[in-house]
């Protein structure tokens, strides 16, 4: 066991699996970076600067902003209500909440805007009822900054939700009982000890779920609401100018930049640690009849707006519409394959980080911090700097190479995502363990391994889904990268989408989505198990 | 750094598509008909900013009688061309399909079409709506049409385009965005028709009579004139058509609403075209011609038009499914290849007249 000496070496090797990991998701970035701060712009530049930035940039704050609040609503009183009290339909709604991960933004965007148009069926059936006009009433208007809030904060508040759900139920029932006993109510153990201790998990979910508001292309294009990421791709697309797509990404990644650095900030500061390890099942309190009503209706409304009603739409224009096309099926196919592969990918990288993020050495961070701005870089940008790197090595971009050029791109994009979950694993893992094994002369090697992974992988199941759903997602990237004759469902449903076809665009739109939905449910039943001591 | 990297990118891409390694026969030889023996085996790449379904099935009919394999690659007109920017000489792309001449010309003035000669396509296509020197080719009409509510509105108050100008449809308008290539080309045709002031008195009195800002695609323009919302709106003939073919949900919201083809008295109903480039980095440019050459075929047409419901060009071809419901109409007899470069005077009025 006493191997010290001959490993004089090995701290520096043992930083060598998440430098690389680190180097693999910064190098598209890095390139864009430079691309960005080393190219003029072109005369492009000039004319976003002088016009269009500032509205880009109030744009992504508003949308932010709004986004994260809404998410907060929705999500953090939906998982405190499922965790810790009884009413009727809380077990379907404990993972049914989960489910608009599923649907991508711009997929809600299509359906809303067709559910909420002037001539969606909202909107008749209100004026039959009233027997109103068109010029009559007011009506919100999804093609618009807080409609896109709106369909954004519907597909992204699961991350806060999941989160905050795992957090709730991973706190020892000893603290929130302690505080009942001193004698706490239900409002003020909320809001004291359980929302407190919940902070880093739920701003660890909010981060997430911010990042992908900030990267979102689609359902901005769509509602036509201007924001950075909609302003880099159409530098690329109308201006032709990349090169001030990639300025734009600059002001992008300091936006998240600073977020990131608040986001660890506040965890830091919030850092409690579960001291205790006596676990034991919730009792979840029976709310009385009225309040039980209402949480019901709550859940209920939540999940209506965020999937039944959107994807019940779709469901009704994919059966109206029929399908005769064999190329959808084929593209379910290359989604699958497509998102597989970069799952794979992301999902090694991000063990790597979660693994080594403890140590909190410079390498580690640098490597987190890669992975976070890759996942705030919209797709488009990051394909561009990927098609940099592929073009340096021999093969080219033929078929197999698109494809691990998509696969590395849904990686740099996605490893975020599996990151996350693996360290909230770790992190809400009692710290006594590791001391436990510390004070036991484990190496740190033998401690990562015999430990850390076991813990981490508690989270990696979850991690994993996730990664695969947030892959068959993407579209930007997709879009520019896919090698000819190979679409994906993505793509069908954006060029339909964008044809103004949107009966056409429900199927690919649907198929998404219930891909999605599988590892959804996995997941939302794994993270109700994970919690120790509680029934298999 | 963008742009050396994505050549590199291209240089690669088409080294490894495998381009054929015989040469193809000498070039003109297109009307000679190609045999199948002869270009079997061949490949055509096909960067299209069309998605739909018939289209496979037109390329799959061209594999078939020539033995010539079809690449495609789908994308927005934006997209391909600056695709074919980054990609430069280097560029894969054979034949370049996308609709409106407007952006036939954006891809024409940037270099990356090649001007072809084909008696075949001469003959069957009217000069008006292809370039004259045979940079691209109209191969499906689209016309800019009033649709209205014919219970707020009689026919005769939205037969022409200037009754959208009028002040008693104060309000009443719903059209969409500018920036819109098909609002563009349709500005772009009265600024030389009518001169440039006229053009703008034009914009500033359809801009002063919007029901709402301007917002969505075409066929919301439609269901808002369904809902009650507006009175008129400017959309393609195309759009109303999928409605009219289309669900019970959509055929009850064309119902409402009836199609005004304005201008018959007059110089005509503005149309466009979706058109075919051979691409000026094509390698066998006799292959893109005879591709093209199959699109001007009655058979090409039919194929071409049928899930799109746009109007073939080629005479005697048979019009798609639906296009019945529309009358005949007079179209402008404007040379499709002079809108283009009003293209930038087009968006600058459009903007003076505050119409977004």
């Amino acid at each position: 066991m006493e191997l010290k000496a001959p490993l004089a070496f090995a701290p520096a090797l043992r930083q060598l699996p998440v430098l690389l990991a680190g180097f693999v998701i910064a190098l598209p970035v890095a390139i864009v970076v430079a691309a960005g701060i080393a190219e003029g712009g072109g005369a492009a530049w000039t004319h976003i600067r002088d016009t269009l930035l500032l509205r880009y940039l109030t744009g992504t704050l508003a949308v932010l902003t709004l986004t994260g609040a809404l998410c907060l609503l929705m999500a953090v009183p939906a998982a405190w209500l499922v965790t810790m009290f009884r009413f009727p339909g809380r077990g379907l709604f404990e993972w049914l909440l989960v489910l608009p991960l599923a649907a991508p933004g711009y997929v809600l965007a299509y359906a809303w805007s067709d559910l909420a148009g002037v001539g969606g069926p909202l909107q008749s059936a209100l004026r039959e009822a009233t027997g109103w006009s068109a010029r009559d009433y007011w009506f919100p208007d999804i093609s618009s900054l807080p409609g896109l809030c709106f369909v954004l904060a519907c597909t992204l508040y699961p991350y806060v939700y999941l989160t905050a759900r795992a957090a709730f139920i991973s706190q020892s029932v000893c603290t929130m009982e302690a505080a009942r006993s001193l004698g706490a109510g239900p409002g003020r153990t909320f809001w004291s000890v359980a929302l407190p201790a919940a902070r880093p998990a739920i701003a660890a979910g909010l981060a997430l779920a911010l990042m992908e508001a900030a990267a979102d292309y689609g359902a901005a294009e769509f509602l036509g609401v201007p924001t950075l990421t909609f302003g880099i791709v159409r530098a690329w697309k109308s201006f032709g100018e990349p090169a001030a797509g990639a300025r734009l990404a600059l002001v992008l990644l300091a936006l998240i930049l600073t977020f990131v650095i608040v986001e660890r900030q506040v965890r830091g500061r919030a850092g409690t640690q579960q001291s205790s390890i006596r676990w034991r099942r919730i009792a979840r309190a029976e709310l009385p009849r009225p309040a039980a009503i209402g949480a019901a209706s709550l859940c209920a409304g939540l999940f209506t707006l965020a999937f039944a009603l959107p994807v019940g739409r779709l469901v009704w224009r994919s059966l109206e519409a029929g399908t005769h096309s064999t190329r959808i099926w084929e593209a379910l196919g290359n989604s699958i394959l497509l998102a597989s592969a970069g799952a794979a990918l992301a999902f090694v990288l991000a063990l790597i980080i979660a693994l080594s993020i403890r140590k909190k050495g410079p390498i580690a961070t640098f490597a987190r911090i890669a992975a976070s701005s890759g996942y705030a870089i919209p797709g488009a940008v990051l394909a561009l700097g990927a098609l940099a790197v592929i073009t340096a090595l021999p093969a080219g971009l033929s078929g197999f190479t698109a494809v691990a050029a998509l696969a590395w791109v849904y990686a740099v994009r996605f490893t975020a995502a599996g990151t996350e979950p693996m360290v909230a694993a770790l992190a809400r893992a009692p710290a006594s363990i590791g001391q436990a094994a510390q004070s036991l002369g484990a190496t740190p090697f033998r401690r990562t391994f015999c430990v850390d992974l076991p813990v981490a992988m508690s989270g990696a199941a979850a991690a994993a889904l996730v990664l695969f759903v947030e892959a068959l997602k993407e579209l930007p990237a997709t879009l520019m990268l896919r090698p000819f004759n190979w679409d994906t469902l993505a793509v069908r449903a954006y060029a339909y989408a964008s044809d103004e076809r949107l009966a056409s665009a429900a199927l690919p739109s649907l198929l998404i989505t219930m891909a999605g939905l599988l590892p959804v449910i996995l997941l939302s039943r794994q993270i109700s198990r994970a919690r120790p001591g509680a029934a298999p | 750094m963008f742009k050396k990297t994505l050549a590199m990118a291209a240089v690669a891409l088409v080294s490894a598509c495998g381009k054929p390694a015989t040469e193809a026969p000498v070039p003109g030889a297109a009307e000679a008909a190609i045999s199948a023996a002869a270009t079997e085996g061949q490949v055509l790449n096909i960067y299209s900013a069309r998605h739909y379904d018939s289209d496979r099935a037109l390329y799959a009919k061209f594999e078939a009688d020539t033995g010539i394999k079809v690449n495609v690659r789908e994308s927005g007109a934006p997209e391909l061309l600056e695709t074919m920017k980054a990609e430069g000489e280097a560029s894969p792309a054979d034949v370049i399909i996308v609709a409106d001449a407007g952006a036939l010309y954006r891809f024409q003035s940037e270099g990356f079409t090649q001007a072809v000669r084909s008696d075949a396509l001469e003959a069957a296509i009217p000069a008006q709506l292809r370039e004259k020197d045979g940079h691209w080719f109209g191969l499906a009409r689209r016309a800019r049409v009033i649709v209205y509510d014919p219970q707020l509105l009689p026919a005769e108050e939205v037969d022409t385009y200037a009754d959208l100008a009028e002040d008693r449809l104060k309000g009443e308008l719903c059209v969409r965005s500018s920036t819109n290539i098909y609002n563009l080309s349709l500005l772009g045709e009265f600024i030389d028709r009518n001169g440039s002031e006229a053009a703008e008195a034009w914009a500033r009195g359809v801009a002063s009579n919007f029901a709402r800002p301007p917002e969505g695609g075409d066929t919301a323009q439609i269901e808002a004139v369904a809902a009650g919302q507006c009175a008129a709106a400017l959309v393609n003939h195309y759009y109303w058509m999928r409605l009219a073919t289309g669900t019970t949900e959509e055929r009850l919201t064309a119902a409402k609403t009836a199609v005004s083809f304005p201008d018959q008295k007059d110089a005509g109903t503005h149309i466009n075209i979706t058109g075919a480039a051979v691409s000026s980095t094509s390698g066998s440019p006799e292959l893109a011609v005879q591709f093209i050459e199959f699109l001007a075929t009655r058979e090409g047409q039919a194929m071409l038009t049928s899930e799109t419901k746009e109007y073939p060009i080629v005479a005697g071809a048979a019009y798609p499914e639906g296009l019945e419901m529309l009358p005949g109409f007079r179209q402008s007899d404007f040379p499709l290849a002079d809108l283009g470069p009003n293209q930038a005077e087009a968006q600058a009025i459009f903007d003076r007249a505050g119409w977004n």
